[in-house]
């Protein structure tokens, strides 16, 4: 595993020093609640999206994110940094400790391999499937991949998160986040080419 | 960087993860080798299609009341009372960046209304009123008038009391043509409140109940072609709000305030 790949700018970069100021230790309870609203509230959408693709329904992520937007206000004072990349782990942890209880076949260890981070020259039409792939076909093939991967993929698709952030928030290094990412992609093209194939034959009989 | 690097590192390429240094080496290896730099194209169309197709889960509208509701709960949360009148308390300006674009228009009407109206008489209650009727308002415009859909009081009410301070009192009233439909959270007055849903015909009717310390004078308002109902009973302040007409709103007060006499 390349961890501690110097080749990634991020594995040099340390965290923004400014947004130490986000804390608030002895401000008045009210003020805090406000700079709560202000400054945490505004991911609630992130917080949600993330959820629901882990648990995959929306009960129980509606019941996952108000608990853990209620531990991320006790918790308020522990904000370093981004509050976005923040919350989101409190959300995840939140969400796990929730698969771990109702889901534990998600959370089992999967192997971590690295053969499918390298390109070959066969995988030819990956991305024609997911172009050509309707929305439900390419929602219910990301829906399908391992949590693990599946995480990774959300954070960095569709809340465009850095690989540092990816990575705090997955409490994975850096080069895991690269690698399960690849990972990700790749059974993604995979399973949306072989859904793709597979309505094709069924077309021509 | 071998070829084999740079295959490895065409994902956080890709995801604009590389410095400047190594976005070079890669640019070279990617001018000289066409099925890597197809590999790149490849995923790069890939990241742009799960972007643009991919679901992406918003929170819905209730669910940030609901949040803000718990917040305010919490010990150390809003302990603290503004010595402003509410309306006039920066932090309740906040409540226009997270209305929806449909119920912000009407949130804005009523915030430019209240504002005026508070000049000339800076009351309260004039105050809770707007807030209840912006509830009500808000619930229609996003069509959500309800966290828990039951016709059941034994339903309804163990589902507020498990999330309230206080358990409301809830009764069907279909008998007296007051089906009930359901309730909801929300968060009146810098309190998280029950709100208890009737509907009448077509009309919608919502039922705001929280616990007072002072009994408070009844009062019956229109406001905007909306009827307001207000009274206090048995320790509990209760705000009526619908389109209803005014006599048919206030025969559902004098119910409510009969069944929450208590036995």
């Amino acid at each position: 595993m390349f961890a501690t790949d110097p080749m990634l700018q991020h594995e040099t970069r340390r965290g923004p020093p400014q947004a130490r100021e986000a804390t608030a230790p002895d401000r008045p309870a009210g003020e805090r609640k406000g700079r709560f609203e202000q400054v945490v509230l505004p991911h609630l959408d992130a917080a949600y999206n993330l959820a629901r693709w882990l648990t995959r329904n929306d009960h129980d992520a509606q019941d996952i994110v108000q608990d853990a937007m209620l531990r991320a206000f006790r918790f308020f004072e522990g904000l370093r940094g981004e509050p976005k990349p923040w919350l989101l782990a409190i959300v995840r942890n939140c969400c796990f400790t929730w698969l771990h209880a109702n889901r534990p076949a998600d959370t089992v260890a999967f192997n971590e391999g690295l053969a499918e981070l390298l390109p070959s020259e066969d995988e030819g039409p990956e991305a024609l499937a997911v172009r050509n792939s309707d929305r439900k076909m390419l929602n219910a093939a990301i829906a399908t991949l391992a949590v693990p991967f599946r995480e990774v993929l959300i954070l960095r698709e569709l809340e465009d998160l850095s690989y540092k952030d990816i990575a705090r928030i997955a409490e994975v290094p850096i080069g895991t986040v690269m690698s399960r990412l690849a990972r990700a992609r790749r059974m993604l093209a995979d399973s949306l080419r072989a859904i793709h194939n597979f309505s094709r034959t069924q077309v021509h009989k | 960087m071998t070829l084999e690097e740079a295959g490895r590192l065409l994902h956080a390429h890709i995801d604009g993860e590389l410095d400047v240094a190594k976005t070079l080496e890669l640019e070279a290896h990617l001018a000289r080798n066409p099925s890597l730099r197809a590999a790149g194209e490849r995923l790069r169309e890939m990241s742009v299609a799960i972007r643009d197709k991919a679901d992406y889960h918003a929170a819905p509208a209730w669910l940030e009341a609901r949040v803000r509701a718990a917040i305010a709960a919490e010990p150390g949360g809003a302990t603290t009372r503004p010595s402003w009148p509410a309306w006039l308390n920066p932090a309740s300006f906040a409540v226009a960046n997270w209305l929806r674009p449909a119920a912000s228009f009407a949130a804005v009407a009523l915030f430019t209304w209240v504002v005026a109206l508070g000049y000339m008489r800076p009351a309260e209650d004039d105050h809770i009123a707007h807030e209840v009727l912006a509830s009500h308002v808000r619930s229609m415009l996003a069509n959500r008038s309800f966290d828990v859909a039951s016709s059941d009081q034994h339903t309804v009410k163990p589902w507020l009391s498990a999330r309230l301070a206080f358990s409301p009192p809830v009764t069907d009233l279909s008998a007296s043509g007051f089906e009930l439909v359901g309730g909801r959270l929300d968060y009146v007055g810098d309190q998280p409140v029950a709100v208890l849903v009737y509907k009448r015909r077509q009309h919608v009717i919502d039922v705001f109940v929280w616990p007072v310390a002072a009994p408070k004078l009844d009062q019956t308002l229109t406001r905007d072609g909306f009827n307001i109902e207000h009274f206090a009973k048995n320790g509990m302040d209760y705000w009526l709000v619908s389109d209803l007409a005014r006599n048919e709103l206030n025969d559902l007060a004098q119910l409510v305030a009969e069944y929450s006499a208590g036995p």
